[in-house]
């Protein structure tokens, strides 16, 4: 296992407020490559927000992001895709009515080669088998490329989901939820591409209520709490009582 | 991680489904489906009265489904991209009457017919362009549902024809606007066979390109597109105006086949675009839909017209049978959803 590198992705000083309600207030936080940083924190601590700041949905009020040590600014989704950086969003990141490997391909469609392809014509069945390769290659095995999502399961869905962020990922990975509305086992396989990822030198930002799942994976926790970061502490310092406690602000950190 | 593969395939429930027999294959295709019912149709009709099968009643039935044709598939992207054009039939008149206005004046100082004609044709097109753009503003900037957007447009467009023409049709264009109707090569008149060339173009576009991965996608799912890089706004625009230019393309349709710009000539098209749409077999939740299946709902919608007027039944009842066919392609619709949600 390689050991935790350079800082890879960053947020200084971050805030985001909606009209009057502060969303973020202040936040610093990074993820360095082959690392899995857990950002836990209570509804409402700010969580959701941040990640959409990270992933590139919404635009911070104030603050600096950082990809490997340069400012960036994203204006949508689709610049921190370009740039490395993937979301697994909670629940709703993939399109029911396409097959498989629609979704895993969505974006970023491979066109035929030559004039056909400059008209946007896909080269369907490269991407099929394509699809079918970039999911096995993460440690996920799906039915067939041509399926609709909306004939898989849901745990085989949150596999598609989490096998095309893994597959495309080139540096950061943010998972919000990942192991939601699975069974142990699935969960127990989500960890393990995690895990995968980090081994490949991804930087991984997890998040999570499942609090075992995030003191078992990661290597550093990030607790927010009413919109700021009230701990960032390597994850052997918490057991899951004081963990919780950090969270709900019950106990003094 | 081999070890790893085999634990996912099981904990992701993997299952090799059988491939279900040839013959129920065809029959829970929809496209397939429509076209018996269309077959079944001309037969009864023909078996009512013989008149119905023969060149010139199918020649009839062409002529009125290649304007619906082009405005139901401009439709059809809008459904399954998870909006609706309301706008569509009130294109048609718009449209018809400022290119009516243009190729009068033109035809007026002394331009040849064929150039008054491009240019009339360049006008209505434009003329959808823009409404389509109008449409998508409203959608992307002022934040307004679809319905809404396109009712603005449908009260502004039908509006403002009757308010230019005073309600009257736009005459005093060139003569060669007629000639260009009659039919030639048996049924196939020069409208029909522009009809094909744009079925063929839009199909290869909706379930071949890119253009129409991106339409499905953000008619499934517009959050999932959006987050995966797509550029929804944009492709919104381009929906909403393809499906003005196909209005508009309607529009010169039928001033070619009235002689005139007419300010109510596409009035309540939209609603039957929308029928030869869900009759074909899109959903108006968004998603789903095909190209094929509004070429039949259209052709479906064109030869009940026809039909009942041969038949001798009083032409109103047209509206009570697309309701029920409407309503029977909804119902087997709701039932499929049902089904693939219980496998």
């Amino acid at each position: 296992m390689s050991e935790p590198g350079e800082i890879l992705y960053e947020v200084r000083n971050l805030s985001k407020r909606y009209g009057a309600v502060v969303a973020l207030d202040d936040v610093s936080m990074f993820v360095r490559a082959g690392e899995v940083v857990g950002l836990v924190g209570d509804n409402g601590a700010g969580k959701s927000t941040l990640v959409k700041c990270l992933s590139g949905a919404h635009q911070p009020s104030s603050g600096q992001v950082l990809l490997e040590g340069v400012e960036r600014h994203w204006h949508s989704p689709h610049d921190a895709i370009e740039a490395g950086v993937e979301t697994l969003y909670q629940d709703s990141g993939l399109a029911p009515h396409l097959s498989v490997s629609a979704n895993v391909f969505l974006g970023r469609e491979e066109l035929k080669p030559g004039i056909l392809g400059r008209m946007g014509f896909l080269a369907q069945k490269s991407m099929d088998t394509r699809a079918h390769e970039d999911l096995e290659r993460v440690g996920i095995a799906v039915p067939a490329s041509g399926r609709s999502v909306s004939q898989l399961s849901g745990g085989q869905r949150q596999a598609v989901a989490i096998g095309r962020a893994v597959a495309w990922a080139s540096k950061v990975i943010i998972l919000d939820e990942p192991t939601n509305h699975l069974g142990a086992r699935q969960a127990r396989e989500v960890l393990q591409v995690m895990r995968s990822a980090k081994q490949q030198g991804l930087g991984v930002i997890f998040i999570s209520h499942t609090l075992p799942h995030v003191l078992e994976v990661t290597d550093r926790v990030v607790v927010l709490r009413l919109g700021r970061v009230v701990r960032d502490a390597p994850t052997s310092e918490f057991d899951a009582e004081s963990l919780l406690g950090t969270i709900t602000g019950l106990n003094a950190t | 991680m081999t070890q790893t593969d085999t634990h996912v395939a099981q904990a992701a429930g993997t299952q090799v489904t059988e491939a279900p027999s040839r013959a129920k294959t065809l029959f829970s295709n929809q496209q397939f489906l429509l076209f018996l019912v269309w077959v079944l149709m001309v037969i009864g009709f023909s078996l009512i009265n013989h008149i119905f099968f023969s060149v010139g009643v199918a020649e009839n039935v062409l002529a009125d489904w290649a304007p619906l044709v082009l405005i139901a598939l401009g439709e059809l992207v809008v459904i399954i991209g998870g909006g609706i054009d309301l706008s569509v039939g009130a294109i048609v008149g718009f449209s018809g009457v400022i290119s009516a206005f243009t190729m009068k004046s033109l035809h007026g100082s002394g331009v040849s017919g064929p150039a008054t004609l491009v240019v009339g044709i360049a006008v209505c097109v434009l003329v959808g362009l823009l409404v389509g753009l109008v449409n998508s503003l409203l959608i992307n900037y002022a934040k307004l549902v679809p319905f809404i957007a396109t009712l603005v447009t449908l009260g502004a467009c039908s509006g403002l024809a009757l308010v230019f023409t005073k309600g009257a049709p736009v005459m005093g264009g060139p003569p060669e606007a007629i000639k260009l109707a009659p039919a030639w090569l048996g049924p196939f008149s020069g409208p029909v066979l522009v009809v094909l060339l744009v079925v063929a173009v839009l199909w290869l576009f909706v379930h071949k390109a890119r253009f129409g991965r991106y339409t499905f996608a953000i008619g499934s799912n517009s959050f999932a597109a959006r987050a995966a890089g797509i550029n929804v706004k944009r492709h919104i625009m381009r929906i909403y105006m393809l499906s003005g230019l196909l209005a508009g393309l309607a529009g010169f349709f039928f001033y070619i086949r009235l002689g005139s710009g007419a300010p109510t000539s596409g009035l309540g098209n939209e609603l039957d675009a929308i029928a030869a749409v869900v009759i074909g077999g899109a959903a108006l939740t968004g998603g789903v839909g095909r190209v094929s299946g509004t070429v039949l709902g259209a052709l479906i919608l064109t030869t009940v017209t026809s039909g009942l007027i041969i038949s001798g039944v009083d032409p109103q009842w047209k509206r009570v049978v697309v309701a029920g066919l409407i309503a029977i392609a909804a119902t087997l619709q709701a039932l499929r959803k049902r089904e693939g949600a219980a496998a």
